[in-house]
């Protein structure tokens, strides 16, 4: 038996060729490009300077695979920070050839586009840890400061939920772009307001602000607009967009934020996107269950 | 030992700085028209202060003609900021994105407002232009 479901898994020889070789094509060398990497250590260095390394590359090979293969061949001090290696964890953002970009989820070949050096350094407006690695405690506090999190008052309920609160797809399509949100901070990089102000609270926090304060199921409205609306908060924003332009989970924080500016307005002539939404009745709860 | 810290410091908190205002390259022309808004932005303060300081030095009509480009691109951009920062023409959030989706807020119905600001200003710039140097020329 098993041997005969098997069968039905074997994949046509034609597909199978094409398939190996498709993956060799993959990772067949290309060319050889010229890694410039910033070196740093805050701690010990007086100065940054530059490591140059040569690296035989394939057309699948990332940034980051190409780090790794530095890392572990030619250069075992660089720091550099990843986790996921697939563009899920934010970790790894970093300038590659001046512009904020994930290592991982940009191929070498096309960074170098038609030339042959990649110039690697770490993120623009975010303190040195070391090397590449920024450190990203500033930038969480500010998360952070605009209370990431659903607020509300009924507090009974909260703590001992009667059911799901209620929200339409039409509700929840006013927030989902920004929940894809990596914490990856290239947005904050890019922006030209945190180039000379570093309090600024930068287009990742401000998004995730707009995010809460129009998600039905939140009530906490008047509490961050008492964060955001600061000498440090969305008004500092002057639309350059270079946060979504930069942003590799299509937040668009650029828009989240004008939108916020248009909400504070209508705020101060008394306007409320809408009322907390109201736990579902536990009837509904009932029939949805029995009818799986 | 002082400057050295300072040095340190500097290094460590990699702030761009001004030249972060201008730092266009790889980026897309919204950040040229902010560039572009700041620099003017900054020549009217500047003007406006030479100005009350005296408002006699004038050194040719061409100079008018120069203070209109600063001032009516500084208009034509400002309508489409004030715009787009009303939450205007920026799109509205996506509930579907595409692979490699880009920002509705930048490649959506903005970029026609990015060529009316840009028209807007060849027009005003060429009005004003007009006056400087013909009509002034005409009444002496
Ligand atoms: S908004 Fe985009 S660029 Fe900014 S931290 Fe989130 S994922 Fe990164
Ligand atoms: S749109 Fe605002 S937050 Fe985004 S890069 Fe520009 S100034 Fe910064
Ligand atoms: S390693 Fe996780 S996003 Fe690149």
């Amino acid at each position: 038996m098993a041997s005969e479901e098997a069968k039905d898994y074997v994949l046509p020889p034609e597909v199978l060729e094409e398939t190996v070789r498709a993956s060799e094509e993959l990772w067949k060398p290309v060319k050889k490009v010229k890694f410039r990497i910033y070196k740093y250590n805050p701690k010990k260095d007086y100065a940054p300077h530059w490591e140059e390394h040569e690296l035989e590359v394939s057309k699948g090979m990332t940034v980051l695979d190409a780090l790794l293969t530095i890392k572990g061949e030619m250069d075992p001090t660089l720091g550099v920070r990843y986790s996921c290696r697939m563009g899920l964890c934010g970790s790894c953002a970093m300038m590659i050839n001046g512009k904020q970009m994930l290592a991982c989820q940009t191929r070498v070949l096309e960074a170098a586009g038609d030339g042959d050096v990649v110039e690697l350094r770490p993120l623009d407006n975010f303190p040195v840890e070391r090397d590449l690695a920024a450190d990203f405690t500033h930038f969480f506090e500010k998360h952070k400061s605009v209370k990431p999190w659903i607020i509300r008052s009924d507090e009974v309920e909260l703590n001992n939920p009667t059911g799901p609160y209620k929200q339409t797809v039409d509700e929840y399509a006013r927030y989902y772009q920004f929940t894809d949100c990596i914490k990856c901070g290239a947005c904050l990089s890019a922006c030209p307001t945190a180039a000379t102000d570093y309090e600024y609270l930068g287009p990742q926090a401000l998004a995730q602000a707009y995010r809460y304060m129009v998600d039905t199921r939140d009530d906490g409205l008047d509490v961050r607009i008492a964060v955001v609306d600061t000498e440090h908060g969305c008004w500092r924003c002057h639309f350059a967009a270079s946060c979504s332009d930069v942003c590799p989970r299509g937040v668009d924080p650029a828009q989240g934020i004008q939108l916020l500016k248009r909400l504070i307005i209508k705020r101060k002539f008394g306007y409320k996107p809408h009322k907390p939404a109201e736990a579902l009745p536990a009837k509904v709860k009932a029939e949805s269950k029995s009818g799986g | 030992m002082e400057a050295e810290s300072g040095y340190r410091e500097y290094y460590a908190r990699n702030m761009r700085g001004i030249s972060g205002w201008f730092k266009v390259r790889a980026y897309t022309i919204e950040r040229w028209l902010y560039a572009a808004h700041r620099i003017t932005g900054i020549l009217i303060v500047l003007f406006i202060l030479a100005h009350f300081y005296s408002t006699g030095w004038h050194p040719g009509l061409w100079w008018d003609a120069l203070l209109g480009v600063v001032v009516t691109f500084h208009v034509a951009n400002g309508i489409r900021l004030i715009l787009a920062e009303l939450g205007l023409a920026i799109g509205k959030p996506l509930l579907i994105k595409k692979p490699s989706q880009r920002p509705v807020s930048i490649e959506g119905v903005q970029r026609y407002l990015v060529v009316f600001a840009l028209v807007l200003f060849i027009v005003l710039a060429a009005i004003w232009a007009y006056y400087a140097l013909v009509v002034q020329s005409m009444m002496g």
